[in-house]
């Protein structure tokens, strides 16, 4: 535990780093950088990573403190902000970064954050659902929630922003990548794989929760492809296949009509690729679509053991997925639409920009 | 011409009926106070609308004074202010409405107002291409500008909302109504078989156009009905179904590929009737997609010649046909959405309110 002086000293740099400015790189920006992964551009790299990171992470452990209706206080929220405020001591306790044995141990210090704060999700998730709990014990959900929705949607985009500058930063050091892959991003994604990929990991989670799982087709040119993240793209599509898997099911698993498959479609343009994910899961009602995208409604199971082990992946879950989700596809300027036929089915929309000029947003 | 006396005392008349409150209706009390036209309902609508269309009327003319960027000097706009004053003159100069010939006289002057209004809209358009031309293009728009989309939006959904009062109290004279019809309101309104008409209209243009045609094909509930009014139905979805049309037609023409159909699907949901047109006809960059509800941009021809003769149906043309749609979906608590997969085609929702109990949005 850090001293009472000590404990000050940090707070006041958390407090000049946390009112820094920050700095967006775009997705073509990484890619083209990431292509000549030389020692000098790594220590570039990891000399920019030094002074960014901690900016991005101050910025968060304030708001953390500052949260409205008492969320600051929850048991689970002070636990999310210790891990932020000790993965800032580390990065401004590390000397400068000026050879290569520093650069290694850089990047070995930043993977460490990383693993860190890999349960901030189901966290944050608990420290919700603390306070929602304590709110209906006095019957009163107060109208400025809308305050707490737009905090974790700033906040998560946040995360991962932070997580991607990392992730490509490690992954930069891989001695021997993939054809075609810069640090996390596959210059040549097809986004067909994908979609069949994680269309074939929704299906295994349908059967074994029901038993049985609808057909998914897949139309869209087999050999089109473009840059992006592997792990946003497939994290974004089970999600969305998941749900329309969901929806199918519980609608005809009591009928003996045809269950009518899930179809995907990809689409590339100029400007987007779009993926449509379209159901006849018997559609949302319009008064309740804008719920689907908030956290403190989500139906979500308790959130697991946090003493478990936790991958990427399940960034989704809690019933965050679509909220999440749709952070993942505006990271990199794209978006997630969702319409829904009350009484047939729903359509959601992925965007993905194919340009990838858009910076970062940084909240 | 009115002498200066007059004139002044009509414009102090319209201020002060322009700043009293409007009083809006919903589809359900149409439908409910129409389903018994006695004399004496008749009586007390004719005396209700003698008030409130005042009121309409001179806060629209109001508006037409005020406009910005010097749309309201425009020659076009000034004619349509004018017929805004007159009619308002002519209600005002109406005596009290007390007995049935008071009551059938009052009917037989909105019927006349609503004529001398028939072409308001493409006279609007006229008025925005004239101060186009004076700004010296799209390119040169000031800033702010698109603060006449708001105002056309505001003015052309009153215009939806006049012509409903007055049509509705007009069809209820009718002594030989169609079953299940009030009005204008058609309480048992097939959706299938309105969009099978619109189509069939769409179609004979496109054919008209281009020598042939794309397939529309209908899925729904061919028993399904629902409380609507029907020319508001049938424009919306003729607007929609010849756009994916002529989408889809341009797509195809010098391909040897088949044209894929459009495809239109009616769910009935509990809140919602839902439509959705769908077409392959190659999409629209999301960059784009906001423009296609636009009346500025408008990529419109010239709006025809005004001593021509323009029925209802012409309030879509002039490039003007999305926005429109989209005013007369929101009329009765509605709306239309339009998503697009550049590269692939675009779906257009209809959701049209299955309660009517939403009020006119009276802006």
């Amino acid at each position: 535990m850090a001293s009472e002086p000590v404990a000050r000293v940090v707070a006041e740099e958390v407090g000049r780093w946390g009112s820094m400015k920050q700095t967006g790189v775009s997705l073509r920006y990484m890619m083209e950088f990431g292509s000549r992964p030389t020692e000098r551009n790594l220590l570039l790299s990891a000399q920019f990573l030094h002074k960014e990171l901690p900016i991005r992470i101050a910025r968060r452990a304030l708001e953390l403190e500052s949260l409205p209706f008492g969320l600051s206080n929850k048991p689970a929220i002070l636990k999310v902000r210790d891990w932020y405020l000790d993965s800032f001591r580390d990065i401004r306790y590390f000397p400068d970064v000026r050879s290569r044995n520093d650069q290694l141990a850089f990047t070995q210090m930043i993977k460490m954050i990383k693993v860190r704060h890999n349960n901030v999700v189901p966290t944050m998730a608990l420290g919700v659902q603390q306070l929602k709990k304590e709110q209906c014990r006095t019957r009163k959900i107060p109208s400025g929630f809308e305050e707490i929705h737009e905090f974790l949607d700033r906040f998560y985009m946040s995360r991962i922003g932070i997580r991607m500058l990392i992730g490509q930063h490690v992954a930069l050091h891989d001695p021997d990548p993939q054809p075609g892959v810069i640090g996390l991003i596959n210059t040549k994604l097809s986004p067909i794989q994908v979609a069949q990929a994680a269309s074939e990991d929704a299906r295994a989670v349908c059967l074994r929760e029901y038993g049985s799982a609808p057909d998914i087709n897949i139309y869209g040119d087999p050999v089109f492809t473009f840059p992006y993240v592997s792990s946003h793209l497939h994290l974004m599509l089970f999600e969305l296949v998941k749900n329309s898997l969901r929806a199918v099911q519980e609608q005809y698993m009591n009928s003996d009509k045809d269950v009518p498959p899930v179809r995907i479609i990809v689409a590339d343009g100029a400007e987007d690729v779009t993926i449509k994910v379209s159901d006849e899961g018997g559609g949302i009602p319009r008064s309740g679509l804008p719920r689907i995208f908030t956290y403190l409604y989500s139906t979500a199971q308790n959130p697991p053991d946090l003493d478990g082990p936790n991958e990427g992946v399940t960034m989704a879950g809690y019933g965050y997925g679509l909220p999440i989700s749709r952070l993942y596809a505006r990271y990199f300027g794209g978006d997630l639409q969702m319409i829904s036929m009350e009484g047939y089915g729903t359509d959601a929309y992925l965007h993905l920009s194919r340009l990838g000029d858009s910076e970062e947003p940084l909240p | 011409m009115a002498s200066e006396p007059v004139a002044r005392a009509v414009a102090e008349e319209v201020a002060r009926w322009g700043g009293m409150r409007q009083t809006g209706l919903s589809l359900r009390y149409m439908m409910e106070f129409g389903a018994r036209p006695t004399e004496r309902n008749l009586l007390l609508a004719a005396q209700f609308l003698h008030k409130e269309l005042s009121i309409r009327i001179a806060r629209r003319a109001q508006d037409l004074d005020t406009l910005p960027f010097g749309l309201s000097t425009k020659p076009a706009i000034l004619k349509v202010r004018d017929w805004y004053l007159n009619s308002f003159r002519d209600i005002r100069y109406f005596p009290e409405v007390r007995n049935q010939d008071d009551e059938l006289a009052f009917t037989e002057m909105i019927k006349m107002i609503r004529l001398r209004h028939n072409n308001v809209v493409p006279t609007m358009a006229l008025g925005v291409q004239q101060l186009k031309k004076d700004l010296g293009g799209t390119k040169a728009f000031p800033p702010g500008i698109d603060v006449i989309h708001q105002f056309l939006d505001r003015f052309y959904m009153s215009r939806i909302g006049i012509r409903m009062l007055i049509g509705q109290h007009v069809a209820l004279h009718d002594p030989d109504p169609e079953p299940g019809v009030i009005g204008l309101i058609n309480t048992r309104l097939s959706p299938m078989l309105v969009a099978q008409l619109a189509s069939e209209d769409a179609r004979a243009i496109c054919m008209r156009e281009y020598g042939s045609a794309p397939d529309v094909n209908i899925y729904g509930d061919p028993d399904f009905t629902f409380p609507y009014v029907t020319p508001h139905l049938h424009l919306m979805m003729f607007e929609l179904v010849k756009n994916s049309l002529r989408a889809v037609q341009e797509r195809y023409m010098n391909s040897d590929k088949h044209a894929p159909p459009v495809r239109i699907i009616v769910a009935d949901g509990a809140e919602d009737v839902t439509i959705k047109i769908s077409d392959e006809g190659g999409g629209i960059p999301r960059s784009g997609l906001s423009r296609i509800f636009t009346y500025l941009y408008s990529t419109a021809e010239n709006p025809p010649d005004l001593d021509g003769h323009n029925e209802g149906v012409t309030m879509a043309g002039y490039g003007y046909g999305i926005p429109i749609s989209r005013l007369y979906a929101r009329y009765f608590g509605g709306d239309l959405q339009i998503i697009s997969m550049e590269g692939y085609g675009t779906d257009a929702y209809l959701h049209l309110s299955r309660l009517g109990d939403s009020e006119e949005p009276l802006l």
